[in-house]
């Protein structure tokens, strides 16, 4: 990893911008997951990115979003309790949207930069011919 | 397909290492020799890597694709880095034996 440092340092990036990416996969898949009363809602996952000390990043834990979700009224539901509420995840769709578009731009940021890091140690190697 | 892993060849360098070339170098006694050996011990280390990573790849064991696609370009990258240091060493070595005495 001391020869080729650039790379892991995006081999780093990429790997956290994949779990963040897998996380927005998970919550959307769960928009609407519902959930009894007597029940915790869907938790949103959300990656926590901290920079390393060596270089790069690594994902250093997964936060969980609120267990209480949205109480709705919802009596036609075969999980709703006696007066009828149920509880869905507490997940912005617009939020969600846009952590993925962030996300989805990182991961090609980071292998724009894959590329550029090759192409320069490929010129190093022409030094002088 | 199999082939034979570079630590084979890197093994067979250090016997080709002139014993004065290590005394004649530097104050810290490597040669080029152990120089090349080290390199290429590095090289099929990585290789190793990258190997693994698309054996992984194959069986569908592999969790991110470009884990094994920036192994595969850092093994590529430290095969050329020792090819063009192998070359260099070479050129230097005819333009010495085609010095006229």
């Amino acid at each position: 990893m001391t020869m080729f440092a650039a790379l892991g340092v995006s081999a780093s990036g990429l790997r956290a911008f994949r779990s963040w990416l897998d996380s927005v996969s998970d919550n959307l898949s769960n928009l609407n997951t519902v959930r009894p009363m007597n029940e915790a809602a869907y938790q949103a996952r959300y990656v926590q990115a901290t920079a390393d000390p060596a270089g790069g990043v690594m994902v250093t834990a997964v936060r969980f979003g609120d267990p209480t979700g949205v109480v709705v009224s919802d009596p036609t539901n075969p999980l709703a309790d006696a007066n009828g509420f149920v509880r869905r995840p507490d997940i912005d769709m617009n939020e969600q949207m846009t952590s993925l578009l962030i996300a989805q731009r990182g991961y090609q940021a980071n292998i724009a930069a894959v590329e550029r890091v090759r192409d320069a140690y490929q010129q190093a190697l022409t030094i002088g011919k | 397909m199999s082939i034979p892993p570079i630590s084979t060849v890197a093994s067979g360098a250090t016997s080709l290492r002139p014993e004065r070339m290590a005394t004649a170098g530097s104050g810290t006694g490597d040669g080029f020799g152990d120089l090349v050996t080290s390199a290429l011990n590095n090289v099929s280390a990585t290789q190793n890597n990258a190997d693994q990573l698309a054996n992984k790849a194959a069986v569908g064991q592999l969790s991110d694709p470009h884990e094994y696609m920036i192994a595969a370009t850092e093994a590529s990258l430290a095969t050329e880095l020792t090819v063009a240091v192998r070359n260099r060493a070479v050129e230097a070595f005819n333009d010495i034996m085609r010095m006229t005495v």
